[in-house]
């Protein structure tokens, strides 16, 4: 009881003085195929409008199990072995925006939030009382409120966007780390494995020591 | 056919009888408990470190252009690439881990004691290599986190009396960290290990002239050393077995809490992150430079903090074994002193701000404060031990000294 009250204490020190950034929503990414097609299909017909994704190549998608018919028409003449390069030239993007919009490839793991910062950001942006476009977690930000999403108000219109955010936000979860799963399937394998060896060491062990304690006639 | 074979080196190079004398046979305190698990596992996680290190400088490139892509390169198309360099970048970390235990248990129990000052120093000057080993491959991702936190460390460098710019710039070989820097980082990195094995075997020479310390703080006698295979073959395998499970969790399903977001972002050296934070393993230490408001100061009393291990043999006068298990006072400056670092570490991960800053001043202080006191403590420990009656096993160490004869002090004739 004690340590809880004194571990709420501590909590409530460190809120009082935390940073006053609003608390990021939370978003369970997906690793289902269809939900990754989607956020693939937004990310390259909407963001890579203007984004790169260069560490992602074509062929990568066609791996991740998405049909080849559907790649070959994202991709257009482009090679399979192309990277995902955005449309807009760097000059071009500086003249309208002030900045080259960044690379996506590893944004789901180069803020700090990842995932859920990458969610929330999406459905941030708002209508300022001035009539300007702000977003709640990135205030600095150029991009425009590219999901529609400020103003929007009827509950099962703002639902569908949420599901759109989460599917752009698992595809570039997987983009980031694109061998993740296939990763947690050999993890499950591994420890398994070391489970039972470590196990059977143990008593292999026991058993050794246990002679040590016989007397040394017997 | 075999047994002729060992015969005809063994004529020529001691084979059976090393490994009879330093491996089979070595007689080892049987009563270790598994906090001496720790040193194999440190020669283990090495081993680990420079495999998988050199598989994955067959794929890296030392190039400020390139770097950062082929890493990316390494991730995604080289077979098993993110495999090896999630291992590695775990690995980094779980070193210290290791490294951290092991030391800590040396300080409990007062291992460094006579006759195990060398094991002490070599051990010392194993962590200085071993710091500068991570520091050096932290620089090599070339994210933001690695370059500004290169550029950081570098700059201490400029307190140097008289000649400071000069060693910055030798260090970097060039105005600012770059591309010179990158490739002999990458060189160096490359190194270090070579130079760490080296050392580990020295410390190897020495724990095998003056064998383990054991939990009683109590040289053994030969009954109660037993051959080190298969019984501590065998602990120490199954020690391996619990550990590697810890380490395979956190390799295979949370690889990212290692690497900094930030240095998901390839280096930019015209944007500064918002914190530049060291890793974890180095955050007690960098609290300490920055506890202290001048720069020179703060990088002395840093390197202070790292070296000054090694003045323990010394600073700790009591002639009572076993460390903190047999001495309550010593004891309990182990544990204010293990919450010390903490704190420590822990304010090196938050903006120096005014609670912050305050909070790192006093556990500077206490960290220090714990080293020089310790002569004072060690001897009064001792004192008030001795006269408030040793447990039996101490007793035999300490026999008591012949009364004091006093003489009649002669009269002398007026």
């Amino acid at each position: 009881m004690k340590r809880w009250l004194v571990f709420a204490l501590c909590q409530f020190a460190c809120s009082a003085w935390g940073d006053t950034e609003p608390a990021l929503n939370e978003v369970r990414v997906g690793v289902d195929l269809p939900t990754l097609e989607r956020g693939a299909e937004t990310v390259i017909t909407v963001c890579a409008g203007c984004h790169s994704l260069k560490y992602v190549r074509f062929r990568d998608l066609v791996r991740l199990g998405i049909a080849q018919d559907k790649v070959d028409a994202w991709r257009g003449g482009k090679p399979m072995g192309a990277a995902i390069t955005g449309q807009l030239p760097a000059d071009a993007a500086l003249a309208s925006f002030g900045k080259i919009p960044p690379d996506l490839s590893l944004m789901a793991r180069a803020r700090e939030g990842e995932a859920d910062y990458i969610y929330s950001y999406l459905l941030g942006f708002y209508i300022t009382p001035e009539g300007t476009l702000g977003n709640h977690y990135y205030p600095p930000t150029k991009m425009p409120d590219i999901l529609a999403v400020a103003g929007v108000t009827d509950p099962s219109q703002r639902a569908q966007l949420e599901q759109k955010a989460r599917a752009v936000t698992s595809f570039l979860v997987w983009a980031a780390d694109p061998h993740a799963r296939e990763r947690r399937a050999l993890g499950y394998y591994v420890i398994g494995y070391l489970l039972i060896f470590t196990t059977l060491l143990y008593f292999l062990k026991r058993r050794t020591w246990a002679k040590l304690d016989r007397p040394a006639s017997a | 056919m075999a047994s002729r074979v060992l015969d005809w080196i063994d004529r020529r190079f001691p084979l059976t009888r090393f490994i009879r004398h330093e491996l089979t046979e070595y007689p080892t305190p049987r009563n270790l408990s598994y906090w001496w698990n720790f040193g194999f596992l440190a020669g283990f996680v090495l081993v680990l470190q420079i495999v998988t290190g050199v598989f994955l400088a067959m794929f890296y490139k030392p190039d400020v252009n390139l770097a950062f892509d082929s890493v990316q390169h390494i991730m995604r198309d080289v077979n098993y690439g993110w495999l090896l360099r999630y291992i590695h970048s775990t690995g980094a970390s779980a070193f210290f881990v290791v490294i951290y235990v092991h030391m800590t248990r040396t300080l409990y129990y007062a291992s460094y004691h006579k006759p195990r000052e060398l094991m002490w120093w070599t051990g010392q000057v194993l962590l200085l290599l071993i710091m500068a080993t991570a520091f050096m491959g932290y620089l090599l991702p070339w994210g933001q986190m690695s370059y500004w936190g290169a550029q950081v460390i570098t700059n201490l460098f400029g307190v140097t009396p008289f000649i400071g710019d000069q060693v910055v710039l030798w260090l970097r070989g060039d105005f600012s960290v770059g591309d010179a820097t990158l490739t002999r980082f990458f060189a160096l990195h490359y190194l270090f290990p070579f130079l760490i094995l080296a050392m580990v075997g020295i410390h190897l020479i020495a724990l095998h002239t003056v064998k383990s310390s054991n939990p009683s703080g109590i040289s053994l006698a030969d009954k109660d050393n037993i051959p080190f295979h298969p019984y501590f073959t065998l602990k120490d395998l199954f020690g391996l077995g619990v550990y590697l499970i810890v380490f395979c969790a956190f390799v295979f399903f949370m690889p990212g809490v290692f690497i900094e977001t930030a240095n998901n972002i390839p280096a930019n050296p015209l944007v500064t992150p918002a914190h530049i934070e060291p890793e974890w393993y180095f955050r007690p230490f960098y609290a300490i430079l920055r506890a202290i408001p001048d720069v020179l100061g703060g990088v002395l009393a840093m390197a202070l903090s790292v070296m000054i291990f090694a003045v323990l043999p010394f600073a700790d006068r009591s002639n009572i074994p076993g460390g903190a298990r047999h001495r309550p006072v010593y004891r309990a400056m182990f544990f204010i002193f293990i919450a010390d670092v903490l704190v420590l570490g822990y304010v090196g991960s938050q903006a120096p701000t005014g609670f912050m800053m305050l909070l790192g001043q006093v556990a500077t202080f206490i960290y220090f404060a714990t080293f020089f006191l310790l002569p004072f403590i060690s001897k009064w420990e001792e004192r008030w031990l001795r006269a408030r009656g040793l447990p039996p096993e101490l007793i035999a160490l300490f026999p008591p000294r012949p009364p004091r004869v006093k003489f009649p002090r002669p009269e002398i004739a007026p």
